[in-house]
């Protein structure tokens, strides 16, 4: 028998085939040399991101002087924070952070239900309601509660005691559970956002099936759609609980006026509220968080491995809902009360606040513009809503750029390399704002005389791009996912060079995802107030850092104006969101 | 149009190799179709010739120059080897319509607007799409994505169009159809087409070649008719429809006249002439191979010259267009496509019988 696949060559190469191109089109040839060069930059550009004050940190922790002073290394900086006292703070941090955690998951959870698996009217409506919380700066949330639940002239204490003619307060929001509050207002509507698809997805014919085995609404929810829902649940509650650890607003605001200390607030203080700052005692309490938080995403990844995420079908896939009667309007107005509770409360408290003469004293005679003209005039006012525009403009295009680029290079290719990208994109995860600030203290201290970046917009720039790139690697990373390789790999057949592609049919077919993210970004920096704190200075403040200045001068009034119109451009990003964007692909 | 030349290409995953030490070459002009079963290689052979995959070893050549050579470390990207592919998902860009996706091979090389339009419509007009062009592309069906995506390949005139699997998608009778209009179009323009696709029946009448893969390998490459009627190898053989393979004994070979040689054969309770390829010892071991389509059952006893099994049905189904007739014989079960007009019993005696021309004898 002949085998035909070792025939010889004569019959298959009738004229010798030559190899077109010089030596310089071949050594280049697939473009290896500008690859190198890319990830080389990109390796670059995150290393200073996130490497460089992660270092620079390190090397604060053991340096007994700040940068550019002589001094020596030593573990000085270690062995002040091994006291009695931090060990207080470290109980009151993960305490506190489990005590937000467990209610807030419990309360998402049965939003996300009742918006995705339920009749409940108006869901579509209530959905949109109910994760607003989510986009307004806790900063706003917390001063309009700070003056919303004061002891003594907070509106709700002065309702109670005219109500009942009682003299002692009924809440008093300078406690545990003022700060624990205040964190699930944010919390809630969080874990609504990542948890509610994976609900939505859900096989309503395995509840069905309970249902028909005799088992009642209630056992139900608790035997098949919680146990279904567990991997998210998991990782939701894992994550809520590393956010947790990462918070400041809530501790700055209601819990250190109550001698409850945290550890973002323990660095905050220990570099702004001494007299001279320890900022070896800040580095390395700063180190001490990031080694928790290290143990916090091994522990998450522990528990999640081999457990498979949520995976959203949902093709045209409408899954049927549960028929409540009429409870469905006791589960309608549950969600109203959460909206009314974290939007409108607040909201008619800044409201309150900026019309009349002196917070605490709502009188007819007391009602004043004077606050709005005094904003309104004032030169910094302006200069910080420029600034925090200029900042989220301009650092939200840049992280998710460099989110795109980070996302594509370690889904989309097999380039040498591409997991050291990935993990540097990641590391931000595991530092809280408040550490990445002092990190990038010193980063920019320590560098050369030339690059005069600290005390510029640019320090709080690369703060907010290194701080909001996991997110943007995250989104990006799910968009391409969903986009078939053979639409790239169809359109180089056919002509179009790796740019080409990238930018007619990768770019073209991502830019929903892009802006999701986009928006996401811009929020997150509206929003910023731990790194920001650290890293401004005189002509670089945002909003936040104005707000926080006015709190502290005690002037309530003022920070209510500012307050409401940062509230009024959330709701118009957020409207301009959803009806542009939403509209063309799924929301987030 | 160019011919496209594999030399010993092979392409390892790992410790995996997909396609091992592959020779072909495919004329300029010609349809040639890799079939083989899930997992043997084709894919990314097609792929391989694209560019979208580089080969471990050999190297592949379109027209007169070589766009990859694995010793040399020499290999031209896709975009530069001007090819026409349709992907098996068709890959229609969702953000584009119809018209702006099989302008986009013309727009990349940057060609002027009225040519762009001429060309675009001229594919389109090809491929009977030309009232769709101003489509949002995500609102056309299966069939018609499929004709947008054989457009958008043709439409530069590439030198060598490849199909991955482009029918698989489709339902049965639109599958026919499409690929009858497919050939049509390929003969008219006279491109040099390669094609891979699992389908037999789809390989036989589309191709001018089919080239049958198993476990990275090539078993044979041929005329389909050529493939069917005479495989070089059990393997072969079996792989087209369900045909009765019979252990047989060589007695005799003497070559026929033509090209091929004429054998007795004998078998469990049979004996018989039939073809093969190669001369056989005398006593060699061989399977036999005989199509369902070219027995015939006729009432015991009756043998006139051919081959004949006599058995007795033990089972026979209704299928529509033939009826499955099965006969139990002291060799083996055979297997008999009969006319669906045809009428046995369960439990009669028969006799199977087959001519010469359709037992096709190759060794163990
Ligand atoms: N990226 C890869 N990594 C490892 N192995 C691979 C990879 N791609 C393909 N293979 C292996 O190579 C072999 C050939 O794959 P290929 O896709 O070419 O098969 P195929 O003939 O096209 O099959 P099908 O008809 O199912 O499409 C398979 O065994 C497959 O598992
Ligand atoms: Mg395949």
């Amino acid at each position: 028998m002949t085998i035909i696949h070792n025939r010889p060559l004569d019959d298959i190469a009738e004229t010798a085939p030559t190899i077109a191109g010089n030596a310089f089109t071949r050594a280049f040839s697939g473009g290896s040399l500008w690859r190198l060069i890319g990830m080389l930059v990109l390796i670059l550009i995150l290393g200073f991101l996130t490497i460089y004050p992660l270092a620079m940190l390190l090397y604060g922790s053991l340096h007994s002087t700040p940068p550019g002073m002589a001094g020596e290394f030593n573990l000085n900086g270690y062995r002040s924070i091994m006291t009695t006292q931090n060990l207080i703070v470290l109980a009151n941090t993960i305490g506190i952070s489990l005590a937000k955690t467990i209610p807030s998951l419990t309360i998402a959870v049965f939003l996300a239900w009742i918006v995705a698996r339920t009749d409940t009217p108006f869901r579509g409506t209530l959905e949109v309601l109910i994760t607003l919380p989510f986009f307004i700066p806790p900063i706003l949330t917390a001063m309009a509660w700070g003056m919303l639940a004061n002891p003594q002239v907070g509106v709700i204490n002065m309702v109670w005691r005219w109500a009942t003619g009682a003299t002692d307060p009924l809440v008093n929001i300078y406690s545990y559970g003022g700060v624990i509050w205040h964190m699930c207002q944010y919390s809630i509507p969080f874990l609504f956002l990542f948890m509610v698809d994976a609900f939505r997805a859900m096989d309503p014919s395995l509840e069905e099936s309970s249902r028909m085995c005799g088992a009642s609404r209630w056992t139900t929810f608790r035997k098949i759609t919680l146990l279904l829902m567990l991997p998210v649940l998991t990782s939701s509650f894992m994550l809520s609980f590393i956010k947790g650890i990462e918070t400041f607003e809530s501790a700055l605001f209601f819990g250190l006026p109550a001698g409850i200390k945290v550890i973002t607030t323990d660095i905050y203080e220990s570099i702004n509220h001494r007299a001279t700052p320890d900022y070896q005692y800040a580095t390395s309490l700063s180190f001490a968080i990031m080694g928790l938080m290290f143990l916090l995403v091994i522990w998450q990844w522990w528990m999640l491995r081999g457990k498979s995420f949520q995976t959203v079908t949902g093709k045209g896939f409408r899954p049927s809902v549960m028929e409540l009667g009429p409870w469905r309007w006791v589960t309608f107005a549950f969600c109203v009360l959460f909206f009314f509770i974290t939007v409108v409360l607040p909201i008619g408290q800044l409201m309150l606040g900026s019309f009349f003469r002196f917070f605490g004293f709502y009188t007819y005679d007391m009602l004043t513009l004077e606050h709005y003209r005094a904003v309104f005039a004032n030169s910094e006012f302006w200069r910080a809503v420029r600034n925090t525009m200029v900042l989220g403009l301009l650092g939200a295009t840049a992280t998710m750029a460099l989110g795109a680029i980070v996302a594509y290079i370690s889904v989309r290719t097999r380039w040498r390399g591409r997991n050291l990208v990935d993990s540097m994109a990641w590391l931000p995860w595991m530092m809280p704002g408040m550490v990445l600030g002092v990190g990038f203290l010193w980063a920019f201290a320590m560098l050369p005389g030339p690059i005069p970046i600290y005390g510029t917009i640019w320090a709080l720039l690369l703060a907010y791009i290194a701080l909001g790139t996991p997110v943007s690697v995250r989104v990006m990373t799910g968009a391409y996912h969903q986009l078939s390789y053979d639409l790239e790999e169809c359109s180089r057949v056919h002509g179009a060079s790796w740019f080409q592609t990238m930018w007619r049919i990768m770019v073209a077919l991502a830019w929903p995802a892009f802006a999701v993210g986009w928006v996401l970004t811009f929020f997150g920096i509206m929003r910023e107030l731990s790194a920001s704190i650290l890293l401004y200075s005189v002509g670089s403040e945002t909003l936040a850092v104005v707000l926080m200045k006015l709190w502290a001068n005690g002037n309530a009034e003022q920070v209510s104006v500012i307050g409401l119109m940062m509230m009024l451009l959330v709701i118009v990003f957020r409207w301009v969101q959803l009806s542009f964007i939403k509209s063309r692909i799924s929301k987030l | 149009m160019a011919s496209v030349t594999l030399e010993n290409v092979s392409r390892m995953y790992g410790a995996v190799t997909a396609v091992d030490n592959v020779n072909l070459k495919i004329k300029s002009g010609e349809f040639v179709t890799l079939l083989g079963p899930s997992g043997c290689g084709k894919t990314t052979t097609l792929r391989m010739v694209a560019g979208l995959e580089k080969n471990t070893g050999g190297r592949i050549a379109i027209g007169d120059n070589v766009v990859s050579d694995s010793e040399k470390g020499y290999f031209v990207p896709s975009e530069r080897r001007r090819l026409g592919m349709v992907f098996q998902s068709y890959a229609i860009w969702p953000h584009m319509t119809v018209f702006d996706n099989v302008a986009y091979p013309l727009r990349i090389r940057r060609r002027p607007d009225k040519e762009i339009n001429d060309r675009v419509m001229n594919a389109l007009r090809l491929v009977e799409m030309e009232q769709y062009a101003e489509r949002p592309s995500p609102a056309l069906s299966g069939g018609q994505q499929q004709r947008v995506a054989i457009a958008r390949a043709l439409v530069f005139e590439p030198e060598v169009l490849l199909l991955d699997e482009p029918l698989s998608n489709l339902d049965a009778r639109l599958r026919t159809q499409m690929g009858d209009d497919f050939r049509a179009l390929q003969q008219r323009l006279k491109i040099t087409a390669l094609y891979v696709t699992h389908d037999q029946a789809e390989a036989m009448a589309l191709s001018d070649r089919v080239v049958v893969m198993h476990g990275g390998k090539i078993l044979q490459v041929g005329a389909p008719e050529e493939i069917y009627r005479r495989p070089e190898n059990r393997q072969v053989a079996a792989f087209f429809g369900t045909p009765n393979l019979l252990n047989a004994t060589v007695k005799d070979c003497r070559p026929n006249g033509g090209q091929y040689y004429k054998l007795s054969v004998e078998g469990q309770g049979w004996s018989g002439d039939c073809h093969a390829a190669t001369e056989m010892p005398k006593g060699a071991d061989v399977t036999v191979m005989v199509r369902p389509e070219n027995l015939h059952v006729r009432d015991a006893g009756q043998v006139n010259g051919d081959l004949s099994w006599a058995g007795e049905v033990s089972q026979a189904i209704f299928r529509g267009s033939h009826r499955s007739i099965m006969v139990k014989t002291p060799a083996q079960t055979l297997h008999v496509e009969a006319s669906s007009l045809s009428h046995v019993d369960i439990g009669r005696p028969v006799t199977v019988a087959a001519p010469v021309e359709a037992a096709w004898a190759v060794r163990n």
